[in-house]
């Protein structure tokens, strides 16, 4: 392996004297470790410097020269943006002009004559290595395409900045560029690359008239940390102009969320916040700036203290599976076929929570899988009480989420529980989800046969809701279809919503899929179904999600209707 | 002549011009250059103007050279006047003994280069 010391690029040392012996004198020292250019005056010193600033390691000036003296060289050099980092020795016999030197940007001297060489070579290395040092700090702690800082290097930063300037009252904002990937895939990466140096170059423009840093902190999200006045809306703008001014055929939209400094929160909490508003506007170009507020906040807490509190939900059996039927419409009377296990969480201190409040919430962090196996085993346990109680199976549908479908041992689990409580594997449907068959089609389609061929019927959900073609619908293993709510909602008044109804059931009469419509409500919404043939239906006309108990009396009714 | 004759007719001092230069080669080259080195004649020049700046300059360049060469007493002459007319520095010389000074170092100068010549010739 190499070290770090053996992979060092040529090191170029440039000399500055008007006396051809004091050049001579330094040649003899460096030209045994260093290549040794050479220049006679301060102009041409900076000709030579401006040719090989890429491989110069250092200059050594001497001071007192005709044309342009060394003090103008230094001068220049320190306005000058390229040159500026570039280490110079000043040569100097004269003790008062140390300080000068030193003050316009030397980092160090040497004293005339050069008679300890080792003295000098010492000097020469130290101011190299440090140099070279500073160069590799540097292209560490900033992006090289926006010149921004790198993401570690940015915190660190932002908490020295917390630390130890807490007078400063400093926001944390998350910008982002919507699809992003979308704006290289169709532009190249050139363009893309642009858009993000530019973006980079306003940040840099908008901190030099604040106090504030930025960092790229990956591929498309910058971060800054700053002291901002004014009105965040304005900010924005100030950044959406610039990117809109890139290319006039190319639209390029930003987001924007915003954590304001309130009280003293570390920062990665108030970038963690502003992100959280970030996101919360994806995809929004109507409102592409959130400022992350108390409702958040409190949205916030809620979630973390449902993360925490599942466990015992489970454990003290807070959470309750309710039941609702689906009723065969095309009986006459209708015919209770089978239920949908539903989740609900009884918190003892929050009190009844909607599972659009945690399910979302644990499908996004996998805990979802937890919640889903506690509605099998409790669904797949009241199926067969419910057979052992009345000898009659009504079969239940539970979800099956997508993180589930990754889980290798859920075939397996699913099995043992249909064998462990003496069910048939058509007593337990399950329901995917239609936006999980545009992710990982191979191995969604491999798990769904799997289950199919053990006796197991696939239901999918939400049909409708957003991800349908009519190309998966052919091409998926589904047995039944569940037609989304939005579909039957406005089938009453709305002939278009009643012609796409008719339609999908068309299709899936064609594909022999039944249909279940869900969410219907009202007697004329079930006989506007029945009519185009629908098999089956869900949704508070027949009825809400019940507790055991309460689905009990539905399967007495419809063993009395029966027997009856 | 060799260079170490030359060195004890000039009264220079040959072992710090070694360390310098590090090499007889170097040494010779720069010795054998100094007849025709303008700062001694441009410190001569300016002394009779009684150009500060210019006595300064050429002091300041004369005492790098002659320091790098060893050659003592012109690099301690020319310190002198540099000193004396750093730019800042309140003088202490009267003109009349900053004149005596170059005219010292002008004789000095060209004792050195006679010798210097005759080695150049040998």
């Amino acid at each position: 392996m190499f070290k770090s010391n053996q992979i060092q690029r040529p090191q170029l040392v440039l000399v500055v004297d008007d006396q051809e012996i004091n050049r001579d004198a330094l040649g003899v020292i460096l030209e045994g470790k260093y290549e040794v250019i050479y220049a006679c005056d301060g102009k041409e010193a900076l000709e030579k410097i401006d040719e090989h600033i890429d491989e110069l390691a250092m200059v050594m000036l001497d001071l007192m020269m005709p044309e342009m003296n060394g003090y103008e060289v230094l001068e220049y050099m320190r306005e000058n943006d390229r040159m500026r980092h570039l280490p110079v020795i000043v040569l100097t016999a004269d003790k008062d002009a140390e300080l000068k030197a030193l003050q316009l940007g030397a980092a160090d001297f040497i004293t005339k004559p050069f008679d300890l060489h080792e003295v000098v070579l010492a000097r020469v290395g130290r101011i190299i290595e440090l140099s070279e040092g500073r160069k590799l700090i540097s292209a560490a702690e900033h992006d090289k395409l926006t010149m921004l800082y790198n993401r570690n290097f940015f915190f660190e930063y932002a908490n020295r900045l917390y630390n130890y300037h807490p007078e400063l009252h400093l926001d944390a904002i998350v910008m982002n560029i919507e699809q992003f990937h979308s704006v290289n895939a169709l532009n190249g990466r050139d363009f893309g690359d642009d858009v993000l140096r530019i973006i980079g170059n306003e940040i840099r423009a908008f901190l030099a008239e604040t106090q504030g840093i930025a960092s790229r902190f990956d591929a498309d999200r910058f971060d800054i940390y700053c002291v901002y006045n004014g009105d965040y809306r304005d900010l924005f703008d100030r950044f959406q102009q610039k990117v809109n001014s890139i290319s006039p055929n190319v639209s390029i939209h930003l987001r924007m969320g915003v954590k304001p400094w309130r009280e003293k929160v570390e920062p990665v909490l108030m970038f963690d916040r502003a992100r959280a508003a970030c996101n919360m506007v994806r995809g929004n170009y109507q409102k592409p700036l959130m400022i992350y507020d108390e409702d958040m906040r409190m949205g916030e807490l809620l979630n973390q203290r449902l993360l925490n509190d599942l466990k015992s939900a489970v454990k003290d059996r807070q959470l309750k599976v309710f039941y609702q039927p689906k009723y065969n419409i095309q009986c006459d009377p209708p015919k209770l076929s089978s239920a949908e296990a539903l989740i609900r969480w009884d918190h003892p201190e929050l009190g009844m929570i909607s599972p659009g409040a945690f399910i979302p919430l644990f499908e996004g962090n996998g805990l979802i899988s937890v919640v889903d196996n506690f509605v099998w085993h409790e669904a797949a346990k009241q199926v067969a009480e419910w057979r052992d109680k009345y000898n009659y199976t009504v079969p239940v549908s539970v979800n099956i989420s997508r993180n589930d479908v990754f889980d290798t041992t859920l075939i397996d689990r699913l099995k043992e529980l249909v064998e462990e409580n003496g069910l048939d594997f058509s007593h337990i449907k399950l329901e995917i989800t239609e936006s999980a068959y545009t992710e990982n089609t191979k191995q969604l389609v491999d798990v769904i046969e799997g289950l199919r061929n053990l006796g197991f019927e696939i239901e999918m959900d939400d049909f409708g809701s957003g991800y349908s073609s009519l190309n998966m619908l052919s091409s998926m293993p589904i047995d039944v279809l569940k037609m989304d709510m939005k579909f039957i909602r406005n089938i009453e008044t709305n002939e278009t919503d009643r012609r796409l109804v008719q339609m999908v059931l068309d299709i899936a009469k064609y594909l022999k899929v039944p249909v279940v419509a869900e969410g219907v409500e009202t007697e004329n919404q079930l006989e506007i179904l029945r009519q185009a043939d629908c098999d089956l239906v869900q949704g508070y006309y027949f009825s809400r999600p019940l507790p055991p108990e309460g689905f009990e009396e539905l399967i007495k009714r419809e063993i009395t209707i029966e027997r009856n | 002549m060799n260079l170490q004759e030359l060195y004890a007719a000039i009264d220079g001092d040959y072992t710090h011009a070694a360390k310098v230069l590090r090499m007889d080669k170097l040494i010779d080259k720069h010795i054998r250059k100094l007849p025709g080195n303008n700062v001694v004649s441009g410190l001569v020049e300016a002394g009779r103007a009684m150009d500060a700046t210019a006595i300064f300059e050429n002091a300041h360049a004369m005492k790098g050279v002659c320091s790098n060469l060893g050659l003592t007493k012109l690099a301690e002459a020319a310190t002198l006047l540099s000193d004396e007319f750093r730019p800042g520095t309140p003088r202490e010389l009267t003109d009349s003994e900053v004149a005596e000074k170059i005219d010292e170092i002008e004789a000095q100068f060209n004792k050195t280069i006679d010798v210097i010549e005759q080695y150049a010739s040998s």
